[in-house]
């Protein structure tokens, strides 16, 4: 590399002179810098820094409320209580045991919590640290008429989550918590600091942003033992409140939803297929918000994470099952649009099919359907049509191919945390999973939605939102708007999100709608969904867990069938898990939200008009 | 080839001594900042700091070993390895302070890659420099190698980092300086860096330190207006390319180079805004009035400064400062490390402090002089940039005179990645220094 002949050619040292003068400038300027501020004024910083501080107190800001699509009532609300905050370095060494102990029986916290919120390392801070956050005035008055005995101790109010609807609120609303270390060093550049409230679950998570507010703050001269300075500065830096939060979710629907489920495991969604609204989302079982919030949460929440039936689940979204027939919606779909098998052509079903060294039996056994087409086949929901026409006609991959038209094994994007995308099997997979190859018996199962097909509620849901919306399925959403939290003005609306479109026609769409109609006056399910109010269409759906008396009951269905225009329509998915005894209810919840949402009823009134209020829990035999 | 004691002669103590008392100094303050108002210990960063420290000075003293002429040929294979190693900790490195920045090794054990990518950046750029000082005024030129530090500043800054990420501007002004680009070039470049920053913190500023808010300034950075300010830059640069086309008049081009300047410096300040949120914005303007931000930023500052002052002369004594061991200093052995050294040993000990890094860095520049290769004259440029601005943004951080960035001051802050970084860097220009009449 050296090169002896053109030595510098095209360096010269004068490059050198400028970074060393410029270096030395730097040192010139900082020197003289330090000189000033230590030797010039450096005895106004050493008086500064032993007698008067500038303290700087809280002002905690108020959270936004949560409403429902009306904007009426609240379904979240502020309490005041207060919170006690300590300044460690201001309590004497000799009095801390003495201090903490009284702290702790007056608060009612063990004493082990408040070494644990303040550990030695922090001594010698100067800052506040939060003892506890939920008091009430009485404990703040008990202090405070003993408070040369409480060096160091302070105490500001905190509002506090009231948590108005519980029960199946809970998972939509979510709750709100101190923010955890992990959290901090996330969301360290977005402005949260440690003690914080911040939303851990549910609407108070994702809109977390908008919902808080920011903390205002006061300002006091105080001398080294924290004792006001009268007459030194005091300004005030007032909170922002934060903005308020208008929830798709309509207060009545969800009570009819969370009513007609019941003490059932499994859950409820009701859609507005033409702007993707969610009208209701109910899980059971769920827990209280309230009780993970006040004092001993923890507790609480750690019975909550044990419980074997998984009350922090939002079944609705988190949970996937096997569609079952609710399948054959999109089978149907398939087959018209393909031309896979003429319309009125006729399978008969004798009750089993055989195939490999294997007897696939349909869900009637025998002495089976008879012959059936297409229609017919939805409306009794032929399993034997399905698997012939699904594994000689359609193929395994055009039904794979409209599986994800209809939006399975996709994120529907939900604004809620936690969402599973479900599962759509392909031959592919299934070699590589288990290098194994794709079976026909692997098709016939697929053709009637079992095997590994995995869907969560609101998937079926937006299942039937496309055929609703003859084509496009809208994002499913939560939030409504984002209101001004005094004037009430909205500030940001959530408008309507093509999730996707399909390549399927329009008459398609149109009859596969009649067809769903059929399945409500011929079908399955003629006698549970008789509402009178409104013409309703959809499709059962029973799914084998391997269990001989129970099966998980689904059932999926939109309604007014006669009205002109999506705008209009709702779509209504019910899924019961076979954990719970059997009794067929699914189709029966459904009815129960129908009747009472079109014809404006309560539960109560809505079950009592179809004559299902405190209906026996009937043994019904297997119903596809 | 040097034989191992007329290397151990010919090596710079003086400059290896300077690193050593710097260490030193760092250890027992590191020391000092983990004592409470009590006087108990209360975690042992020292020790671990101990264990860098001699580790480093191995590293350091070991890599005076190398061959500089052999270096040049592994620079791409270093830099490129690199690379990757920082898009893996982009991708699955650990969070620390709000940055996926960390990779972990074992345990609490951890290195930070944008700090060893530092040295990594400066070899290669010394090597292109090298091998492209026969076209010295080429554009060709300044757009490779401004490249080949603008990706790991990119990617640092995606983690986001800003302050490690802004290192990497000064170490190329200085490698690009020394390495022969044409002035021009680095004009636009610090004219099209100042306008990007200035207008990034200029809405915050107006807003809240400002005492009198100018008007006539917000067409800079509000929307719409900006917008019509970069049109009608790129009106007048597409003019004055034209003109200097037809007429070659000296003007237009210079005309071309403010309106490019503009346009860029503008589109960088509006990707800021995007990217950078408002609270880091924050932490970049704090300093010009503490009392915006009583409660974050502005808290540490005013802390750091009083503990400074109130150090006065002679300082308070080793482990007698009341600021550090009373008062709240925040991250006073890595960021605040100089606040303590100075309430502590006073102005005596900060400009011993000033001196020692000035006798480091005037010392590499002066080896310099006498040196044939242009790789090598890169090289130490490059070190003595990062020495020098590190120094620059963290001492006058703690003195309230520079933006918070949460860069640490080299040999004393607390951490390992940083330390060892340094020390490997200046290995290699030991190395070079100690073989410069060996031709």
């Amino acid at each position: 590399m050296s090169d002896l002949s053109g030595r510098n050619e095209d360096f010269s040292p004068v490059k050198i002179l400028v970074i060393a003068i410029v270096a030395l400038m730097l040192f010139l300027w900082y020197g003289s810098f330090l000189l000033y501020l230590q030797i010039v004024k450096g005895g106004e910083y050493q008086v500064r820094a032993v007698t008067i501080a500038s303290k700087i107190e809280k002002l905690p800001s108020q959270r936004g409320e949560i409403y429902d699509r009306n904007y009426n009532l609240p379904l979240v609300l502020n309490v005041d209580t207060f919170a006690v905050s300590l300044v460690p370095a201001e309590l004497p060494a000799d009095l801390r045991d003495t201090v903490f102990s009284k702290l702790a029986a007056l608060t009612d916290i063990p004493v082990a919590e408040i070494h644990r919120k303040v550990p030695p390392a922090f001594y010698r801070l100067f800052q506040s640290i939060e003892i506890v956050s939920s008091v009430d005035q009485s404990v703040i008055t008990a202090i405070a008429e003993r408070i040369d005995e409480f060096p160091g101790v302070s105490w500001y109010a905190r509002p506090m989550r009231n948590y108005l609807e519980g029960g199946s609120f809970s998972h939509l609303i979510g709750y709100v918590g101190e923010i955890s270390r992990d959290e901090l060093k996330l969301f360290y550049n977005r402005g949260y600091q440690s003690g914080d409230i911040i939303g851990k679950s549910g609407v108070e998570r994702v809109y977390d942003s908008s919902l808080r507010g920011i903390d205002g703050r006061q300002f006091k001269t105080v001398d080294v033992k924290g004792r006001r300075i009268e007459g030194g500065v005091r300004d005030v830096v007032p909170p922002v409140m934060g903005k308020n939060v208008s929830l798709t979710i309509d207060r009545n629907t969800q009570l009819l939803a969370e009513k007609a489920l019941g003490e059932r495991i499994g859950s409820i969604v009701v859609l507005k297929p033409s702007t993707g609204e969610i009208l209701a989302m109910v899980s059971y079982p769920s827990y209280n918000s309230n009780s993970i919030i006040a004092k001993g949460g923890n507790n609480e929440y750690a019975r909550l994470l044990n419980d074997p039936r998984n009350p922090l689940i939002n079944r609705a979204i988190q949970s996937s099952y096997p569609p079952a027939s609710t399948f054959k919606v999109i089978m149907t779909a398939g087959i018209i649009e393909e031309n896979a098998f003429p319309l009125d052509a006729t399978v008969l079903c004798t009750g089993e099919i055989n195939y490999g060294d294997r007897v696939f039996r349909c869900w009637i056994r025998k002495p089976g359907h008879g012959k059936l087409d297409l229609a017919g086949a939805l409306a009794q929901s032929c399993d034997v049509y399905f698997w012939e026409v699904g594994r000689d006609k359609l193929g395994i991959e055009r039904i794979v191919d409209y599986s994800k038209q209809f939006g399975f094994g996709e994120l529907s994007g939900v604004d809620l945390l936690g969402e599973v995308a479900g599962f759509v099997p392909t031959p592919q997979w299934k070699e590589r999973r288990f290098h194994e190859k794709w079976l026909g018996g692997d098709t016939l199962n697929l053709s009637i939605g079992q095997g590994y097909m995995l869907t969560t509620p609101l998937q079926v849901a937006n299942m039937v939102a496309l055929v609703v919306n003859e084509g496009v399925i809208y994002r499913p959403h939560i939030l409504k708007d984002i209101r001004d939290p005094v004037s009430g003005t909205i500030l940001t609306k959530t408008t309507p999100e093509l999730l996707s479109a399909s390549r399927i026609s329009k008459d398609t769409f149109k009859l596969t709608k009649e067809y769903m109609r059929g399945v409500m006056t011929t079908g399955t399910a003629r006698y549970p969904v008789n509402t009178k109010v409104v013409q309703v269409a959809g499709k059962t759906g029973t799914a084998e867990v391997g269990l001989d008396d129970r099966w998980h009951s689904w059932f999926v269905g939109y309604g007014p069938y006669d009205a002109a225009s999506a705008d209009d329509m709702i779509v209504v998915v019910a899924m019961i898990e076979a954990s719970n005894p059997w009794e067929w209810w699914a189709p029966y919840a459904t009815n129960i939200v129908f009747q009472g949402y079109f014809a404006g009823q309560s539960y109560e009134e809505a079950a009592g008009t179809l004559g299902l209020l405190n209906r026996p829990r009937a043994a019904v035999g297997r119903v596809e | 080839m040097l034989s191992v004691r007329s290397l151990v002669k010919s090596i710079d103590w003086i400059i290896v001594s300077a690193i050593v008392v710097l260490m030193v100094i760092g250890i027992l303050f590191i020391y000092s900042s983990g004592v409470n108002s009590e006087g108990i210990l209360i975690n042992n960063e020292y020790v671990k700091q101990i264990i860098w420290a001699v580790s480093g000075l191995l590293l350091m003293l070991g890599l005076t070993a190398v061959e500089p002429k052999r270096l040049p040929d592994y620079t791409a294979l270093l830099y490129g390895a690199m690379m990757v190693i920082l898009v893996y900790t982009r991708l699955f490195g650990k969070v620390v302070n709000g940055a996926r920045s960390w990779l972990g090794l074992f345990g609490d054990l951890g290195i930070q890659p944008s700090e060893f990518m530092k040295i990594a950046a400066i070899l290669f750029l010394a090597r292109y420099l090298d091998s492209t000082k026969h076209e010295p005024a080429s554009f060709r030129r300044f757009t490779v190698s401004f490249g080949i530090m603008l990706l790991p500043m990119v990617l640092i800054l995606s983690q986001p980092d800003f302050g490690t990420a802004l290192v990497y501007f000064p170490l190329y002004l200085g490698v690009a300086f020394i390495g022969g680009i044409t002035l021009r070039y680095l004009a636009f470049l610090l004219l099209t860096g100042s306008i990007a920053i200035v207008m990034t913190v200029m809405p915050l500023w107006q807003n809240l330190v400002a005492t009198e808010p100018s008007i006539v300034l917000r067409i800079f950075y509000e929307e719409p207006y900006v917008f019509f300010v970069i049109a009608l830059a790129g009106f007048a640069f597409a003019l004055s390319v034209l003109g200097y086309r037809f007429f070659k008049k000296r003007y237009y081009y210079w005309l071309s180079f403010l309106a490019l300047s503009i346009i860029l410096g503008l589109s960088a300040s509006i990707a800021g805004h995007m990217v950078l949120k408002d609270y880091q914005i924050m932490r970049l303007v704090v300093f010009l009035d503490p009392s915006v931000d009583p409660l974050g930023s502005g808290w540490n500052i005013v802390q750091s400064i009083t503990a400074i002052g109130s150090g006065g002369f002679a300082g308070k004594g080793f482990l007698q400062g009341t600021q550090s061991h009373y008062r709240y200093l925040p991250q006073q052995s890595t960021d605040f490390i100089f606040s303590i050294i100075s309430e502590e040993l006073g102005f005596i000990g900060g400009i011993i402090i000033f001196t020692l890094f000035l006798v480091i860095a005037l010392r590499l520049l002066l080896s310099l002089r006498t040196l044939n290769s242009a790789f090598q004259r890169n090289l130490i440029a490059g070190v003595v940039s990062m020495l020098l601005f590190h120094f620059m943004i963290n001492a006058g951080m703690a003195m309230g005179i520079m933006p918070i960035t949460g860069i640490p001051l080299l040999f004393l802050s607390y951490g390992g990645s940083s330390l060892w970084a340094i020390c490997m860097g200046i290995g290699l220009c030991l190395g070079i220094g100690a073989r410069r009449y060996d031709l």
